[in-house]
């Protein structure tokens, strides 16, 4: 393993891979080494010493830190002006076994959301530059330090999700976001799938500008009955007055506040992390979330996003048919955990077909063109 | 502006491939020298070329197949929508087929269920939201030229508007596209779930100007109404004060629906054209909407209110929906105004780290010396994205040539300041050759090779957003004569 702290360290290591053909994999706080197709034994890169945050400009909206950074770390910082990052980063490593320490750069390269995704988008809603180093060991920059640009293709929509396939990352700027004063949690009781989500959809496309709208089986959550809408709003405390009244006008019933924030839990797949099997997200058009778990049928599961987004914990033997029932659905079923032998069998997500594929291929090779970094990972 | 030589060979073979643009699209294809002359510019009308030929395809299947042919014949393509673009990204060439994507224009499906709505790409922007807001929903983002512009074009460009600061561009309203590739293969990238399963390629051909592929259908996000929605103007005696009440409210944690700075000569103008009733006399006007829910649009205010207060500003609300509209077309129309002051001017489009304002508004006023002309601005300063219009008349013998050399030296000091060319226009034609200035070679050639992998042959729009190794003294601007703006009738920025 070699470390590289900076940007032309990381430029040598992979001019000297170019001169070796010599695949290697990327790692920095390592939490997520264990989701996409298994790589084998590769040489790796460790980019742990690229951390710490650059510049904070709280009044541009702007945070530009190196990819390593902790997420634990610039969350505080941030919260010291009252923002946040836009993307809800989300930290797998207990769903993923691993003690390591979830970092900005691999949250967004994992394309790692939480339930606040509904609120701000994603990571390639909130990224809007990077320095990095592609597969030519040449330094580059893509997007720019503002909160709007057109100005060339838009390469920080590309490295988000793209599992360190593209690029070797070396800074980033994310614009930030800022953090309401208060929240509140609610849960609906008792309620069938339909029921709740159809709840949930009503409140997501309302003008509550909700945080979180997940349903949760009877066998995920206890004494809920049937099974439980949870709602997050947000808000100065008078807005989010407002906002409570309007929800249980909305709802035409009563949804009781909690106390705890059940949505970090489920925004890591902490829920998931001690059943057995397989893991996998599977996203798809909100309005399919009933139907699509009674078809999934397995005993643990859960939706997130107002039903854009079930979670689901299955044995192994089941992969080709969850594949079979989100590709139904013009959905995409995502293998979070897997042993390295489903991992091997059915990759992070379902090929794609011919054209598609190898236009992504050929995206890969614009950056990458010996594929060095993470090969195969994605695909 | 020195575009990609014409390909002569091509323009020999015209009637060869119009014919079989004809077997394609038998009743689409434009060839008569009148008809092409309505297509022989966009709204950046400095640059003019009358297309070799220009088709009008019905169908997916006719897109693919158009391709297909100019893909084995080597011929360029340039898509167009329509023909709003201010930077010439649907500028047509003698020796390409102009596609025009205006006559697929169905709304294919309304999801209420799952707020999204499915359109062909010759759609208007604003047909989107009428389509939904009999039910209380519209599409967010709002380019001023939203009466005409279509959702095709808004992808091509990843166009804004005045709300993108609290709703984000085109690209964050998007689910999917399904685009028709440069070799002719139909790919959709996304959906109503918005997943893609690989690589983020919709974000990639989202403001791609016409360079990767033609979008034939896109998925939209549609957002509900905010029930409540005030507006604020704002008067300083000095831009600096309005500069850092600008950057004073962002900080606070308030985030506008929109925030629009003028200055003074520009609010001046604006008052004689259309008497919006701005506050007579101020260096900087901002006008500030807040919208959400009752109580969250009563927080901005109060806070705003505050803000401008203690940045020494003077605020004055709109008391109903008449003076909030009187409000808005007066800015929407600063562009129009701005033609009272002189008979010709050019529009900027960069954006700059808020904080730079102060330092660029001087830095302008010295280059506005400089080139001995005059100048105002119009801008979006929640997001930092300026629109200089710089005023001169064309009769005077090198003032057209000082104009654009103002231009350009204003935006490389956007990009100087750590800002860009382009907040929402574009590159297009207009500020390829100044890309130089804001990317490395590096950076151009790691563009260059993206755009390889959608388009092995260069055939798609050449000669735009990226410079030719011989460059020319460019400029970025939008010309105007005569206060005429092309296509008068939409309103601007």
């Amino acid at each position: 393993m070699e470390k590289a702290s900076n940007e032309s360290q990381v430029a040598d290591f992979v001019r000297a891979a170019r001169q070796a053909k010599s695949s290697f994999e990327i790692v920095s706080g390592g939490t997520r080494r264990a989701v996409g197709r298994p790589m084998g034994n590769l040489p790796l890169l460790d980019v742990s010493g690229l951390s710490g945050i650059v510049k904070y400009e709280p009044e541009e909206l702007i945070v530009t830190a190196r990819p390593a950074t902790p997420l634990a770390e610039i969350a505080g910082v941030l919260a010291e002006k009252n923002q946040r990052l836009g993307f809800d980063p989300a930290d797998w490593s207990q769903l993923l076994g691993s003690n390591g320490v979830a970092t900005l750069g691999g949250a967004a390269s994992a394309d790692a959301s939480g339930s606040g995704r509904l609120r701000h988008g994603g990571a390639r809603d909130s990224l809007l530059a990077f320095s990095a180093v592609n597969g030519l060991g040449e330094n580059f920059r893509g997007g720019a330090k503002v909160v709007k640009n057109v100005t060339g293709f838009d390469l920080p929509k590309l490295v988000c999700g793209a599992y360190g396939t593209l690029c070797v990352l070396t800074e980033m700027t994310f614009r930030v976001y800022p953090k309401p004063q208060f929240t509140a949690t609610l849960c609906l009781s008792d309620v069938t799938p339909e029921t709740g989500f159809a709840a949930l959809r009503k409140i997501a496309h309302s003008a509550l500008e909700p945080a979180g709208l997940a349903y949760l089986p009877a066998s995920m959550m206890p004494d809920v009955g049937q099974g439980a809408a949870l709602i997050k709003l947000e808000g100065a405390a008078k807005p989010l007055e407002e906002k409570l009244a309007m929800l249980h006008g909305l709802l035409g019933s009563v949804a009781g506040r909690i106390d705890s924030d059940p949505f970090g839990a489920i925004g890591s797949g902490r829920q998931f992390a001690d059943l057995p099997g397989d893991v996998w997200r599977v996203m798809i058009a909100p309005s399919d979330a009933p139907r699509i778990a009674k078809e999934l049928y397995v005993r643990h599961w859960l939706g997130d996003w107002a039903g854009g987004l079930i979670w689901l914990a299955a044995p192994p033997s089941d992969a080709a048919r969850i594949r079979g029932i989100a590709a139904s659905a013009k959905g995409q079923a995502m293998l979070l955990r897997g042993s390295a032998e489903s991992r091997a069998a059915y990759g992070l997500y379902a090929p794609q077909l011919k054209p598609l594929a190898d236009l992504g291929r050929a995206v890969k090779a614009a950056f990458d063109p010996l594929s060095l970094f993470n090969p195969g990972r994605l695909a | 502006m020195l575009l990609p030589p014409t390909d002569s060979k091509i323009v020999a073979r015209r009637a060869e491939i119009v014919d079989a643009l004809r077997a394609i699209v038998p009743d689409g294809v434009v060839a008569d020298e009148s008809g092409l002359a309505t297509f022989d510019a966009d709204a950046l009308s400095a640059y003019h070329q009358t297309p070799l030929v220009c088709v009008l395809p019905s169908t997916r299947e006719q897109v693919s197949d158009i391709l297909k042919f100019a893909h084995s014949q080597g011929v360029p393509i340039v898509p167009r929508g329509a023909g709003t673009s201010l930077s010439g990204g649907a500028l047509p060439r003698e020796d390409g087929i102009l596609i025009g994507m205006g006559r697929m224009k169905r709304i294919l499906e309304i999801d209420y269920e799952n707020a999204c709505v499915v359109v062909e790409p010759g759609v208007t922007n604003l047909n989107i939201t009428k389509a939904v807001e009999a039910n209380g929903f519209y599409y967010a983002p709002d380019p001023s030229s939203q009466i005409a512009c279509t959702i095709g074009g808004n992808v091509a460009e990843n166009s804004g508007g005045l709300h993108c600061l609290k709703y984000g561009l085109t690209t964050n309203n998007l689910l999917g596209v399904t685009i028709v590739l440069p070799g002719g293969e139909v790919v959709t990238l996304g959906g109503k779930s918005g997943a893609q399963g690989g690589l983020d390629l919709l974000g990639l051909v989202t403001g791609s100007e016409g360079l990767l592929g033609v979008v034939v259908e896109v998925v939209v996000k549609i957002l509900r109404k905010a029930p409540v929605t005030r507006t604020l103007m704002a008067s300083f005696d000095t831009v600096s004060a309005a500069g850092a009440c600008v950057a004073a409210v962002i900080a606070d944690g308030v985030v506008p629906a929109a925030m629009e700075f003028m200055d003074g000569r520009a609010a001046e103008a604006i008052e004689s054209y259309n008497q919006p009733g701005y506050p007579k006399g101020a260096e900087a006007i901002l006008i500030i909407d807040a919208d959400g829910v009752e109580a969250d649009v009563a927080h901005a205010i109060s806070r705003v209110t505050d803000i401008v207060a203690q940045c020494g500003g003077k605020t004055v609300e709109a008391t109903d929906e008449k003076q909030r509209t009187r409000i808005w077309s007066g800015r929407k129309a600063a562009f129009a105004a701005m033609g009272k002051l002189a008979p010709d001017m050019i529009c900027m489009d960069g954006t700059i780290p808020r904080h730079a304002l102060p330092y660029v508004l001087d830095e302008m006023a010295k280059l506005s010396d400089k080139y001995q002309l005059g100048f105002c601005n119009v801008f979006h300063a929640g997001d930092g994205n300026l629109h200089p219009l710089i005023i001169f008349d064309i009769m005077k013998p090198g003032e057209f040539e000082r104009a654009e050399k103002f231009g350009a030296d204003i935006l490389r000091l956007c990009v100087r300041v750590g800002g860009v060319l382009s907040g929402e226009h574009g590159v297009g034609v207009e500020k390829r050759d100044l890309m130089t200035d804001m990317f490395t070679t590096v950076e151009l050639e790691q563009q260059g090779r993206v755009k390889c992998a959608f388009d092995s042959k260069g055939l798609f729009n050449p000669g735009k957003v990226f410079p030719t190794l011989s460059a020319c003294v460019e400029q970025g601007h939008i010309h105007v004569h005569g206060a005429q703006l092309p296509q008068p009738h939409l309103p601007r920025y």
